[in-house]
C-alpha cells in the first residue's frame, strides 16, 4: 500500500454529507419534528405578517391606482370670522380654463336633513349630510353605483335623490327599492339609487344627493358650490394645486383649503408598516426560541452519540466529517423548520387573502428571506455543539457507553 | 511444540511498537514500555486482566490515540509523525474495527452500517452498498440485508460489525472483546469469521481477557500490568 495515497484524506461529497446528517435525525423523529417546531413557528408568522400586510397593501395600492391620485379636493375653508363660507360663483367656469385640468365638478351643502319617513324625530338625522351634486360626480371621484342611477340632467331638477353608501346603509336600505322615498325638508324625494363607497371621498358616503336646481328651488340655495373636485393631468397635480386657491378665490385665496384625497390612503397603506413591525418583533421572538430549541437537541444529541462519533472517528471520519455531520444535522432540521414554517405562512396568508377577497400576494423576500434566516440559526445553533463533537477525542467518545 | 517466536525480517512488519508507554491525566501510567512487532498476516491475541492495559494498547495501535512516549509505527510509518486528518484517511484505508459494544447505529440498516465501512473513503453510494451486500454474504447475513441492528441478534450484530470491518480491505482488523457480550457458542462463530478473515492475508489482533479466547489464536501476548509477560506462538501445525 502506498503511503502517500493512504494519507490524503477523501472528501465526503455533499450528498454523503446531508445522508449522514439526516441519518441522525430520522433514527430519532419526534424528537426532530418538535425541534423544528420553534423555527417553523417563528418562519410561519413572520412568513404571514409579511404575506397579510402585503395582500392588503397591494388591495390598497390596486385601489388607490383605480381610484387615481389625480383628484384635488377644493373646499371652501372657514372665514376669518368662523363660520363655513362658499366658494364664488365664478369659481368652477374659472377653473375649467386650467388646461391640465380633465374634469372639474362640486357639491354644496343644503341646508336641509334627510329621514326615512316624515314620523321620525327631527334630532334623528344619523349624521346624514344633504347636498346638492354635479351630474358629472362620480366620473370626477371615480366612483360608482351599487344600485340604481345617479342624477342625471332629467332628474336633477326633481325631488330625486341618491344615497351614499353609509346614508343608505342608515336610512335602512339594506339595497334599493325602486320608488323607495326618503324625506328631506317635509317633501318626499324618490330614491333614484345608492352609490358604492368612495375612499377619495368619505363624506359623500354619509350624504343624500340631489341635483343643484332642484336644491336652488326647494331651499333658496345659491349656486355657489362648497367642494369642488377637480382631476387633472397626473404629472400636473401638484402645479394645479399650487394655482387652486387664486384661481377659484382670487379675493381671499386664504379660505381656500386644497387636498389631496388619495392621501389619506397612501396614509393606510403606511400605516400597516407599524402594525406589522409588532407582529414581526413576536416572529423574530419565536425564532430565537426556535433557534435555542435546536442548540439545546443538538448539545443532547452530541452527549448521547458519543460512542457514534467514536466509530465514525474509527472508521475514518476527520473532525471535519464529524463537525459537518452535526452541522447539517442542524441546518436540515431548522431548513426542515424554515421550509413548513414558509408553507404554513403562505397558507394563513391565502386563508386571509380569500376571507378579505383580496389578492394573494407572497412577497419573494419573505420566502428567500425565511428559509435563509432559519438556515443561519441552524448553523448558529449547530456550531458549538458541532465542535464539539469534533473535539471529542476518539478514544473518550469510544470509552464512554 | 510452542515456541517463541521473534517477527520476521523489519519489513515485513505490519505493526511495531517501539517502547510505548501511556501515562493518563492523573497521572496514571498505565503502559510501562511496550515492545511489540506484529508481521504481516498474523493472527494474535492480546490476552490479559482487566485493568491491564489491552484497549489502551488497541487505541494506540489504531492510531485512536497516540502514546506518551515510544513509538508506533503501521507499515513503517511512524503515526506520531501523521497529522489528524491524515490518522483518519490511514484509519479509512488500512484499519478495521470490531468493538465488544458492536457499535451499530440505530435506525440504519444493516447494509447502510456496514456501507458506512467505505463512507470515509470516498467511495461512492451505490459501491458501498454492493460492496455491503458481498460484506454481509460474506459473514452469513445475506438474508438480512436490511434488518436494523436492533432486530438482530447479538452474535448477528457483531457479524454486521465485522462486516463493516472488513469491508475496505484493511490491511490490519483490530478487535477488543469481540466475543465479550456474545454466548460461547455465538463467540466460536465469530472467531472463526476472524479467522478466516486472516485466512486471506489481512493481520488479525483480538484483544479479550478470556484465555479460551485466546488460545484459538496463532500468537498470544500476555500483559499484566501494563507489561508483556509473555509471548507465544504456535505452529500452524499444532494449531489446526
Ligand atoms: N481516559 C482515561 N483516564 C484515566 N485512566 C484511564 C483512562 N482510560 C483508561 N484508564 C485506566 O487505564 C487502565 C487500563 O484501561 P484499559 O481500558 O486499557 O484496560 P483493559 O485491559 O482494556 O480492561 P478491560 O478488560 O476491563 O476492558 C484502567 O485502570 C483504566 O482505569
Ligand atoms: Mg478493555
Amino acid at each position: 500500500m502506498s503511503t502517500a495515497a493512504a494519507v490524503r484524506p477523501a472528501r465526503l461529497s455533499l450528498t454523503d454529507t446531508a445522508r449522514v446528517g439526516a441519518s441522525g435525525l430520522s433514527a430519532r423523529p419526534l424528537r426532530s419534528l418538535l425541534s423544528a417546531l420553534g423555527i417553523a413557528i417563528g418562519i410561519a408568522a413572520v412568513t404571514s405578517v409579511l404575506g397579510i400586510s402585503a395582500s392588503s397593501q397591494a388591495a390598497l395600492i390596486a385601489q388607490l391606482d383605480s381610484l387615481g391620485t389625480n383628484l384635488l379636493q377644493v373646499q371652501a375653508g372657514q372665514t376669518f370670522g368662523g363660520s363655513s363660507s362658499s366658494l364664488p360663483l365664478t369659481a368652477e367656469p374659472m377653473l375649467t380654463r386650467i388646461a391640465p385640468v380633465l374634469v372639474e365638478s362640486s357639491v354644496a351643502t343644503v341646508a336641509a336633513n334627510a329621514y326615512r319617513t316624515h314620523y321620525v324625530p327631527a334630532g334623528e338625522t344619523n349624521g346624514i349630510q344633504v347636498k346638492a351634486a354635479k351630474t358629472n360626480l362620480l366620473e370626477a371621484l371615480a366612483g360608482t353605483m351599487s344600485e340604481g342611477s345617479f342624477i342625471t340632467s332629467a332628474t336633477e331638477n326633481y325631488p330625486v335623490v341618491v344615497l351614499g353608501s353609509l346614508a343608505a346603509e342608515r336610512l335602512g336600505f339594506d339595497h334599493w327599492i325602486p320608488n323607495a322615498t326618503v324625506d328631506i325638508g317635509g317633501q318626499q324625494y324618490l330614491v333614484a339609487g345608492i352609490m358604492n363607497s368612495m375612499p377619495l371621498a368619505p363624506d359623500i358616503d354619509r350624504s343624500a344627493l340631489m341635483g343643484y336646481p332642484q336644491a336652488m328651488n326647494g331651499f333658496g340655495m345659491s349656486a355657489a358650490p362648497t367642494t369642488v373636485y377637480v382631476r387633472t393631468t397626473p404629472d400636473q397635480v401638484d402645479a394645479v394645486g399650487s394655482v387652486l386657491p387664486a384661481t377659484v378665490n382670487p379675493a381671499n385665496p386664504n379660505e381656500v383649503t386644497v387636498s389631496q384625497p388619495s392621501d389619506a390612503l397612501s396614509a393606510r397603506i403606511a400605516a400597516n408598516d407599524a402594525f406589522n413591525s409588532l407582529f414581526l418583533g413576536l416572529g423574530a421572538v419565536a425564532l430565537l426560541v426556535g433557534g435555542v430549541g435546536i442548540a439545546n437537541v443538538m448539545v443532547i444529541s452530541v452527549l448521547e452519540r458519543r460512542s457514534e462519533i467514536g466509530l465514525r472517528r474509527a472508521l475514518g471520519a476527520t473532525k471535519g466529517n464529524i463537525r459537518n455531520q452535526f452541522l447539517t444535522e442542524s441546518l436540515l432540521l431548522a431548513g426542515a423548520g424554515g421550509v413548513a414554517g414558509v408553507a404554513l405562512g403562505i397558507v394563513i396568508t391565502l386563508i386571509y387573502a380569500t376571507t378579505r377577497n383580496v389578492q394573494l400576494v407572497v412577497p419573494v423576500s419573505a420566502v428567500a428571506g425565511g428559509i435563509a434566516i432559519s438556515l443561519l440559526l441552524g448553523a448558529i445553533a449547530g456550531l458549538y455543539p458541532a465542535i464539539r463533537a469534533a473535539r471529542l477525542s476518539p478514544t473518550d467518545a469510544l470509552r464512554s457507553v | 511444540m510452542v515456541a517463541s517466536v521473534q517477527s520476521d525480517a523489519p519489513s515485513d512488519a505490519v505493526m511495531e511498537l517501539v517502547g510505548v508507554r501511556k501515562t493518563y491525566p492523573g497521572p496514571v501510567e498505565v503502559l510501562h514500555g511496550i515492545d511489540l512487532t506484529i508481521g504481516r498476516g498474523e493472527l494474535l491475541s492480546i490476552v490479559g486482566p482487566s485493568g491491564s492495559g489491552k484497549s489502551t494498547m488497541l487505541h494506540l495501535m489504531g492510531t485512536l490515540d497516540l502514546p506518551t512516549t515510544g513509538s508506533v509505527l503501521i507499515n513503517g510509518v511512524d503515526v506520531a509523525t501523521l497529522s489528524d486528518r491524515q490518522l483518519s484517511s490511514f484509519r479509512a484505508r488500512t484499519l478495521g474495527f470490531v468493538f465488544q459494544q458492536f457499535y451499530l447505529i440505530d435506525g440504519v440498516s444493516a447494509v447502510d452500517n456496514v456501507a458506512n465501512g467505505l463512507l470515509y473513503s470516498g467511495v461512492s453510494l451505490p459501491k458501498r452498498r454492493s460492496a455491503a451486500i458481498a460484506a454481509l454474504t460474506r459473514v452469513g447475513l445475506g438474508h438480512r440485508l436490511y434488518s436494523p441492528p436492533a432486530k438482530l441478534s447479538g452474535g448477528e450484530r457483531q457479524r454486521v460489525a465485522i462486516a463493516r470491518a472488513l469491508i475496505a480491505r484493511p490491511a490490519i482488523v483490530l478487535a477488543d472483546e469481540p466475543t465479550g457480550s456474545l454466548d460461547t457458542q455465538t463467540g466460536q462463530e465469530v472467531l472463526a469469521l476472524l479467522r478466516e478473515l486472516n485466512g486471506d492475508g489481512t493481520t488479525v489482533i483480538v484483544i479479550t481477557h478470556d484465555p479460551a479466547v485466546a488460545e484459538a489464536m496463532d500468537r498470544q501476548v500476555t500483559i499484566r500490568d501494563g507489561l508483556i509477560v509473555s509471548d507465544v506462538a504456535r505452529t500452524l501445525e499444532v494449531a489446526r
